[in-house]
């Protein structure tokens, strides 16, 4: 019997957006994207049984009932332009596509509801396989899947492993088997690594004064899972009350940004006394793999909320945690993500 | 429709859509205060027939 190891499985997921969270994408609607990490996203089936009823004479239980079903995972890579459009699309959830091949722009800010935008989330689809066909040994489709949130880190170093994004995301728990999909061929990732970052955070350019070590920034919904399960959210099979029931939408709750960063510290670095006057400014990073394939993120306003002077590697650094905020006008995030490829997110 | 400039609806759908530069200067304050991406508006004219004819 053969050994099945974990470099075989494929995963690709819906680059275009569901119409529902309870439409699954179609094949041609997905991409295939590698990644680092090895969890599988397994649909976890919660149960209960009757332990707790009375009359049966004793405490133990004598049924087991399908309860409700979950799904959650993370997609560990590399940080290209294709996966970096994608998290924000989804992982901010309102989207403006503009341009034409090779060069497509998605503008990207999070959903106001005070605005009227929507609290629920872009829904996608993900396929895990392993042998699909004759000789499956797995072969699944999450459907209705949200981004819950997305990491950035960018270190020191020549490696890819200094420019890495991090996506987590949680499904509505429907899941189909087999999925039904072709995984489409491999897409071609333009890696958009940590030596081509530009830096200005608070008025300091901290590329082109050669300070900064280390840096991480990310963003998270907080998707209330609890509040998907309403009168009539359906059921893993639908119409069938025995299957577990399946969350009817996906909606963030309180989200919450975060920059923070590591720079070297010297004679007029300003990190301290911005953080006592509590200045707010902009914080911009770009990576860039060529004129079409890039992606910036600009906090709107920053503060400083804490600066601790420490070292790296026997130099003197100043650890910085900011504190993103609102502006009236521009919100608290936004992304411009340009890559070659069209139709994410919409 | 050109690739520079993006069709946009008002928040709550009320209100005529508009044309905007697909700037990020622009974009972004208008994404924040709920306008959202829509397809052109139809502007094919009614065509009536050639009275002439």
């Amino acid at each position: 019997m053969s050994t099945t190891r974990l470099q075989e499985v494929l995963i690709c997921f819906g680059k275009q957006k569901q119409t529902d969270i309870a439409t699954a994408n179609t094949g041609g609607q997905m991409w295939q994207l590698r990644k680092l990490n090895a969890a599988l996203v397994n649909p976890k089936l919660n149960t209960e049984n009757d332990a707790e009823e009375f009359g049966k004479g004793h405490e133990f239980p004598t049924q087991s009932f399908q309860t409700s079903w979950d799904v959650n995972g993370t997609l560990e890579k590399y940080l290209g332009s294709e996966i970096g459009a994608w998290a924000m699309a989804y992982g901010l959830g309102k989207v403006v596509k503009s341009g034409t091949t090779p060069n497509f722009t998605y503008t990207c800010t999070p959903l106001i509801p005070a605005s009227g935008d929507a609290a629920e989330l872009p829904y996608f689809s993900f396929v895990e396989q392993i042998r699909p066909g004759a000789g499956v040994v797995i072969d699944r489709m999450a459907v209705g899947c949200v981004v819950e949130g997305w990491t950035l880190t960018i270190g020191s170093g020549p490696g890819r492993a200094n420019s890495k994004i991090n996506v987590e995301f949680v499904g509505s728990g429907k899941a189909t088997e087999p999925s039904g999909i072709t995984v489409p061929a491999a897409t071609l990732e333009k890696l958009l690594p940590s030596a081509s970052l530009a830096l200005t955070i608070n008025g300091v350019n901290y590329v082109s004064n050669k300070n900064i070590v280390s840096l991480e920034t990310s963003w998270k919904n907080n998707v209330r899972l609890e509040g998907g399960f309403f009168p009539g959210s359906g059921f893993q099979t639908p119409g069938d009350a025995t299957s577990g029931a399946i969350r009817g939408r996906l909606e963030f709750a309180n989200r919450q940004g975060m920059l923070k960063f590591v720079a070297r510290f010297e004679n007029g670095s300003t990190e301290l006394t911005k953080l006592k006057n509590q200045s707010t400014g902009t914080a911009v990073l770009l990576l860039t793999y060529d004129a079409n394939n890039s992606l910036e993120i600009t906090w709107q306003k920053v503060s400083f909320s804490m600066a601790e002077v420490g070292e790296t590697d026997g130099i003197v650094t100043v650890s910085v945690e900011c504190l993103p905020m609102y502006d009236s006008s521009n919100g608290i995030v936004s992304a411009v993500a340009k890559c070659n490829v069209d139709s994410i997110c919409q | 429709m050109t690739d520079e400039r993006v069709w946009l609806r008002p928040p709550h759908g009320q209100g005529e859509p508009k044309q905007v530069e697909a700037k990020p200067e622009l974009l972004v304050p208008l994404m924040i205060a709920g306008w959202s991406q829509c397809e052109p508006p139809d502007t094919k004219e009614e065509v009536k027939p050639d009275v002439h004819d």
